[in-house]
Parts: structure tokens; sequence; C-alpha cells
């Protein structure tokens, strides 16, 4: 065993790292419970908390809310058949028709049992994928780099919106954004209108806060997601029977294959991940008919599924560099932040931490686990918090996040106005996913393209010579195609409707 | 969605030129054949100028698919909003205690909470409890504005 992976397991077994990881779970399986609070919006309230923690503590604090949210939103699918995040909204197909019929306690140790297999089966995908990858990635060149970060903008539009054009959209405002403040190659000053504080340029958690959390407040003043829930269901034992165990093998490895691999797509996220095995495990059954009337296959297919694209997700985050959703980028902000920036080099020049954040998942999907079902009873009374002491709390807690970044007022008024955006992007039907992601990989994208074009002499062939490049750029045009047939097959087959997933 | 679409692109074709605009105005670099500091906004710009456009087209020529219903709670919604404004504005002046108790109370109200003394006591306990956490317990800097000297 490498020393690398060795200090990796001591830093994520550390008391203090283990106690942030159970802190970060029970806090994850609350805020993914609770309708109205998802995954993001759980992290960015505790993102001002993580300023001041250190690195390793604050990424197994981080960890932790992302399982413990995937399972969470579970809970409130099988009970109050309101997914409490988007990934559990398969889910609450055959886990609410259970709940109706007395049997919440079968579903919810079905997809408890579920959520811990596709999260163990996403540890294994990351820990041996993720540092083969970093290695064949340290010997890409600006180019290919190039074409990697573009090609993971592209899937990302795709993936996020309905309207391809609005994703783009989206993704070109997000990169209009990051040419504020100084140019990533020369230092030369661009759009900052002579405010100091935005020589810098805006701080994409900042952003972030905006972007997610002042919609969501403010959608849930306007939509009325209802008061404090009462669950009517009385909960019996949520230990999974070995025929269940038996009867949910094929559907948990069709969830956990496909979670896992969905999850290393940029973009492609929980709901898509969930939906796709739930099909396809009800497709192969031989009680196919039964789907949708309560099935404990219904429920472990989609549950494996959310829960092995959290680790999926690391995978290029932590090699790449290249967020997939919304969590994953936080996690990058989080990283960067402390002084570490995921990337290739992330695993030869901070190999010890690497593997310590690969196995602080590891410990995260443990403690969701026992956590999950010893204090599945507890958790559920949380569900009686009101709203009207829940929601003030998250908006205080947004100012205290963009105020703490750099102690500085001004990052508040940016935390607003991206708030105002995310307001008028909604009223538009437009993603706001790739507009964040695009805050993210727009610097890595100008950087290397210019440093490409520099090194040609502008010359742009140099973007045709290597095969990594070609391939990723091909694979960019395939994504962009595939997005403009797929959309007009939806409108020739239903009326246009949107809605975005994020966790 | 129509007519939203087709504002949205006229917004958007407008932040485009005026991008554009300023992207003009950033200094070129002397070095022949290496792209400068304006080099990716101009990239921006035209691909923001060509998807506007397009935007605009389909506008007119494309679906008119569903527009999101509104509800009572939208008035509500224009209300917060407003509190959150007034709240960033005095926030530097007054510091987190004075500021933060008020915006509390109004947001409770606005989220269905009646009960003058839960809302009294929620917001009162709940600013208190958020400023000891991270003032004292993670060392976030916040302000103490007309009570310094007054609170730690």
């Amino acid at each position: 065993m490498s020393p690398d992976v060795l200090a990796g397991i001591s830093q994520a077994s550390g008391f203090l790292v283990l106690l942030s990881t159970v802190v970060g779970v029970f806090l994850g399986l609350t805020v993914g419970m609770i309708p109205g609070m998802t995954i993001s919006t759980g992290i960015i309230v505790l993102l001002p908390v993580t300023f001041v923690l250190p690195a390793d503590i604050s990424i197994a604090l981080l960890l932790g809310l992302y399982v413990g949210g995937m399972t969470g939103g579970s809970f409130s699918a099988v009970l109050l058949n309101i997914p409490g995040t988007p990934s559990a909204s398969a889910t609450a197909l055959d886990g609410y028709p259970m709940s109706a019929r007395g049997e919440a306690g079968r579903a919810l140790g079905i997809a408890i049992t579920s959520s811990f297999i596709g999260g163990m089966v996403s540890f294994l995908c990351l820990l041996f994928i993720a540092p083969l990858l970093a290695e064949v990635a340290l010997s890409f060149r600006t180019e290919d780099m190039f074409a990697l970060v573009f090609f993971g903008i592209t899937i990302i539009c795709s993936f996020a919106a309905q309207s391809l054009v609005k994703g783009l959209l989206s993704g070109v405002i997000g990169l209009a954004i990051v040419t504020i403040g100084q140019d990533p190659v020369m230092g030369t000053q661009r759009f900052t209108f002579g405010q100091v504080n935005l020589l810098g340029g805006i701080h994409f958690l900042t952003a972030m806060i905006g972007l997610f959390a002042i919609p969501q407040l403010v959608s849930n003043l306007v939509e009325s997601v209802g008061g404090a829930q009462r669950i009517q269901t009385k909960l019996q034992s949520v230990l999974p029977r070995m025929s269940d165990l038996r009867a949910i093998r094929m559907p948990v490895t069709i969830g956990s294959l496909t979670g896992a691999f969905l999850g290393i797509l940029p973009g492609a996220g929980g709901p898509i991940a969930a939906f796709i095995s739930y099909d396809y495990t009800r497709r192969i059954s031989k009680r196919r008919e039964k789907f949708g009337e309560g099935t404990v296959e219904g429920v472990a297919a989609p549950e494996s599924a959310n829960n092995a694209v959290t680790g999926g997700a690391l995978i290029p985050m932590m090699t790449l560099g290249i967020p997939g959703d919304p969590v994953t980028a936080i996690l990058i902000g989080a990283l960067i932040i402390h002084g570490l920036a995921p990337g290739p080099l992330m695993f030869t020049e901070r190999g010890d931490f690497a593997f310590g954040l690969i196995f602080s998942f590891f410990w995260a999907n443990i403690f969701n686990f026992i956590i999950a079902l010893t204090a599945l009873r507890v958790l559920v009374k949380l569900l009686a918090t009101p709203r009207s002491l829940l929601m003030p709390t998250v908006a205080v807690l947004c100012v205290i996040g963009s105020f703490a970044l750099r102690n500085n007022f001004f990052d508040v008024y940016v935390m607003l106005f991206f708030g105002l955006v995310g307001l008028a992007m909604r009223w538009l039907d437009m993603p706001v996913v790739p507009l964040l992601l695009a805050l993210v990989l727009g610097v890595p994208l100008e950087e290397n393209l210019r440093v490409a074009l520099t090194s040609s002499q502008g010359d742009i062939s140099i973007f045709f010579s290597s095969p990594i490049a070609v391939t990723f750029l091909g694979l960019s045009a395939l994504s962009i195609i595939w997005s403009i047939r797929s959309a007009r097959l939806r409108q020739r087959s239903d009326p246009p409707s949107s809605k975005e997933s994020s966790p | 969605m129509r007519r939203r679409n087709i504002i949205a692109a006229l917004v958007l074709l407008a932040l485009g030129a005026g991008y554009g605009i300023l992207t003009s105005q950033l200094p070129t670099r002397s070095l022949p054949d290496t792209p400068g500091p304006p080099f990716f906004p101009w990239i921006n710009t035209i691909v923001l100028l060509a998807l506007s456009a397009t935007l605009f087209v389909q506008g007119f020529v494309g679906a008119n698919g569903p527009v999101p219903t509104g509800s009572e709670g939208r008035l509500r919604a224009t209300w917060a909003l407003g509190v959150f404004v007034v709240y960033l504005v005095i926030l530097p002046g007054l510091g987190f205690l004075l500021a933060t108790t008020p915006f509390f109370a109004a947001l409770m109200v606005l989220f269905g909470e009646r009960r003058v003394l839960r809302v009294a006591a929620g917001a009162i306990l709940g600013t208190a409890l958020l400023y000891l956490l991270f003032r004292h317990g993670f060392g976030v800097f916040l302000p103490t504005g007309l009570l310094k000297g007054i609170v730690p």
C-alpha cells in the first residue's frame, strides 16, 4: 500500500475528521429530507463554517452532507410522496405506494441499504479509477486541457437544459462574468470599472450562494410548499428482510453501476441516473407490471443509483478539476480556499490529502448507513421543523457565508445581485447550473486556450494535432448534436416544460 | 413563454453589445499572432450575440411553452426581497445584531408565523445564536455596528 494511501486513511480516521463526517451526514440526512431544501442549499449554509475549519475537516463535513443528503431525499419521497431532492424523484414512484399500504419502514430500509451499496460501489470506483485517471491527465498538454474543459462545458449545457440555446446562453453569461478582474495570463485588468473589489474577480462561491439560495427562498414563499410536515404512517422495523435483500440484488447492481458511470459524466447527475436505473430495472423485471405499485426493486434501483453518482462525480472533480454538479463545484471552491487545487497534480503533490478525501467519502457512506438505520425515527421528527424558523436562518446564513469569504460587504451585495440574476433566469426558464459551472471552468478554459495559441503562434491547428484534443473536441460536437436532436424529438413528443435538476 | 424569450433575447442582445463595446476598449498585446486580454471576451461577445439572436428568432417561430403560474405567494416573495435589500443596506451601519433581529422577524412573519411571542423569541434567539456561533465559535468578524464596545 502506498504511503499516500496510508496517510489518507490516517487523515480520514482522525477523531475530529470522523466527528465532522458524522455531523455532515446527520445534517445531510436532515437537509435532504426537508422538502424545499436541496443538498446545494445545505452545503451553502455550511460554507461559512468550512472557511474557518482545517481543509480535512471541512471536506469531511461537506462529503458527509453530500452523501447523507442523497439518502435523506428518499425519506420524504417515501413518507410524503415529496422528494426531498430531485435525485429522489424516482424513489417516490414505488416508495410512496409501499408507505401508503403500511410498509414505510420496509421501503426506507431498502432505500438506506441500497444507498449504502451504491455509495460503496462508487467509493471503489473512486479509489481505483481516480489515481489512474490523474496519472493519464498528467500527460495532458494545454490544448488537451482546453478541449477537455470545453467538452465539460458543452455536456453540462446539454444535460442541464430543456432548451439548448438557453443552456448555452447561461454558460456564456458565466464565461463573460469570469472575464471580470485580472486576466489569467497577463494580469491585465478587465471590466473592473475602477473597483478595487473587482480586481480579484467575482468569487464563484458568492455567486453560487446567490444563484441557488435566494431563488430557493423565494420559491418557498411563492410555491408555499407547506409548513411543517407530519408523518401519519407508523414506522415499523427498517431492517431489510433476507427475501428483500435477494430481490434487490439485480436492481442494486444496475443502479450502482449506472450511477457510478453517469456520475463521472459532468452534468448527468443523480436524477438522470435514478430514472435510467429505474427504467432499465423495470424493463428486465419479471414483474414489471407491479412497478409503480410499490415494489422493493423500484425503490432499490434509483436509490443505489443516486448514491453511486456521488463517488462518480468526485472522479472528474479530483482528477481533472471539472465539477459535474453544483455540489462538486462547491467542493472545488472549498478546496481552493484552503490552497488545494483539484486536478491531476493533486495526486502527486498532495496525494495524502487526495486519498484522505477518498477515505472520508468511505466513512461518510458507513456513517450514513448506520445513522440512517438507527436514528430514522428521530430524523423523521425533524420534518416537523417549522419553515418559518428554518428559512430565515438560511437567509441569514447566506449573508454570513458571503461576508465571511473575505470579510467584505461587497461580496454580500454581489450575492444579492446573483440572487436577482437567479430569479430572472428562473422566470425565463433558463438553467443556472451551466452559469455556475462556467464560473468554475471559465478561467482554465481561457488560460489553456490562450497558452496553447501562444505556443503555436496563433495557429489553431494545434487543437487538431493532438489525438486527445481531437477526441474531446469530437465528443463536444457529438454532445451538441445529440442535444439538438433530443430537443427536437422532445418538441415533437411533448409540450415543452422544464425542470432543472440539481442535487 | 414566447414573449419572455423575446424580452430576454433583447436584454441579452443589449448586454452583448455593451460587453462588446467594453471589450473593444481593452488593451491589446503587442506580440504578433498571440491572443491578448480581449481575445476571450471577443469570443464571448460573438457567441452571446449569436445565441441571443437565435433566442429572439425562436421567440417568434418556436413553440409557445407554458408560462409558470404565479400565486398569492408572489407578493410575499416581493416583500421578502424588499426586506432583504433594506437589511443589506442597514447591516454595515447598525451591525449584525441590531439589523438581523428585525430581518429575521420579518421573514418569520412572511413565512407564516403570526404568534408575536414566537416571532420575537425566534428572531432574538436565532440572531443571538448565529452571532455567538460565528463570531465567537468560528471567528467570523461579524460587524457589531452601533453596539461596538457593548457586545463582545
